[in-house]
């Protein structure tokens, strides 16, 4: 059971650290510091206790769709989070500081939510049963430790980069990771036929499954999936397409302001 | 007005109906899946209901089947999957991975 937890815990925590990291090195390299981030910290608890125990009735809600359609519904505010991000880096004056740190907040406790609240039904559920509460709470603790130190690893290796290099590296960080979110946001929906799932574009499983280190490390930046259906390719295309997108479109409206 | 309504849940009715989209029904009990395996047909999609009659939350998870889902202590819940090529796939309880294994096998 402890190592169970370590790995779970260690799984959902990853996820969000890395978000959460690369937000952090894009803010302090626009020198708007790393204390907004406590912010989204009481609304990431908050929603995750609410979505938490609400999930019962989310569960059978819209004909049983509706945890589905709720996660779904959380990445793809996410991924629009990260496109407004990308957008008003582009255009970026310390005018703009506020309003970046205010979509940053978004982002991240948007995020929170989803992976808090499956921690909290982990935890909650198993901690309950006298035998594997200290097994549970140790190995919780262990993989959130795991997950936060690589996060930091993570911000420090942004950080290192030469300075010219760490703003573009940010945004490609996450262009990847906002694709990532819409794909499994498609899955969700397909899970519930709401999307027509089809069958899979290519089966990369016995290069790099799902379930190794590396596949959860690639999952975690990139979406990894070993079997992706034609939507979740087409979507997670579309999403790069919609990043790249936000990062030209900011820049020419910069300098077309700054021609005036 | 009534026969409107009438009307209108027929029509609703009609593609489920009319889908036949098959079902298959698994049980958790006691962090172990009730059947471990399940026999599916080829390029179908099915839906899935699992009952989770543990007291304990279940994340029914698979890599192959690209599928994930919460079913808390004493619930259900409908996942689909397919249209699949034949095959096994592999499922999995997250929260129990040591003993909730189970198999899809497509045929």
């Amino acid at each position: 059971m402890l190592l169970n937890s370590v790995i779970l815990i260690l799984r959902e925590v990853l996820e969000a650290a890395v978000l959460v990291s690369v937000l952090l090195a894009l803010s302090r390299s626009l020198g708007q510091g790393l204390r907004w981030v406590w912010w989204s910290l009481p609304l990431a608890l908050v929603g995750s206790l609410w979505f938490a125990t609400s999930m019962d009735t989310l569960t059978d809600a819209l004909d049983g769709a509706g945890q589905e359609v709720a996660n779904a519904a959380l990445q793809v505010l996410v991924f629009v989070s990260i496109v407004v991000v990308v957008f008003i880096e582009g255009i970026w004056s310390t005018r703009l500081g506020l309003i970046m740190r205010l979509v940053m907040v978004c982002a991240v406790s948007l995020a929170l939510i989803r992976e808090g609240s499956e921690i909290w039904i982990y935890v909650s559920g198993f901690a309950a049963v006298p035998d594997l509460r200290t097994p549970v709470l140790t190995g919780s603790a262990m993989g959130a430790g795991i997950g936060i130190s690589l996060g930091v690893l993570l911000y420090s290796s942004l950080r290192a980069l030469p300075s010219v290099w760490q703003r573009p590296a940010c945004l490609a960080l996450l262009a990847l990771i906002g694709a990532g979110m819409v794909m499994q946001a498609s899955m969700l929906l397909e899970q519930v036929d709401w999307l027509e799932a089809g069958e899979a574009l290519w089966d990369s499983a016995s290069l790099v499954s799902e379930g190794s280190l590396r596949g959860e490390l690639l999952y975690a930046v990139f979406g990894y999936e070993a079997t992706p259906s034609p939507v979740q390719g087409a979507l997670y295309m579309a999403s790069l397409v919609a990043m790249v997108t936000a990062y030209y479109s900011s820049r020419f409206l910069r300098k077309r302001l700054n021609e005036q | 007005m009534t026969r409107l309504a009438g009307i209108i849940l027929f029509l609703l009715w009609l593609p489920t109906a009319w889908g036949k989209t098959p079902v298959f029904e698994v049980e958790i009990r006691d962090h172990l899946f009730h059947p471990e395996e399940i026999h599916i047909p080829a390029n179908t999609k099915v839906k899935l209901v699992v009952y989770n009659r543990d007291a304990t939350p279940e994340e029914f998870e698979s890599y192959e089947l690209n599928r994930e889902k919460v079913i808390m202590g004493g619930r259900k819940a409908n996942i689909f999957i397919g249209p699949l090529e034949p095959g096994t796939y592999p499922f999995f309880g997250e929260f129990n991975p040591k003993t909730a294994q189970g198999r899809v096998v497509v045929e």
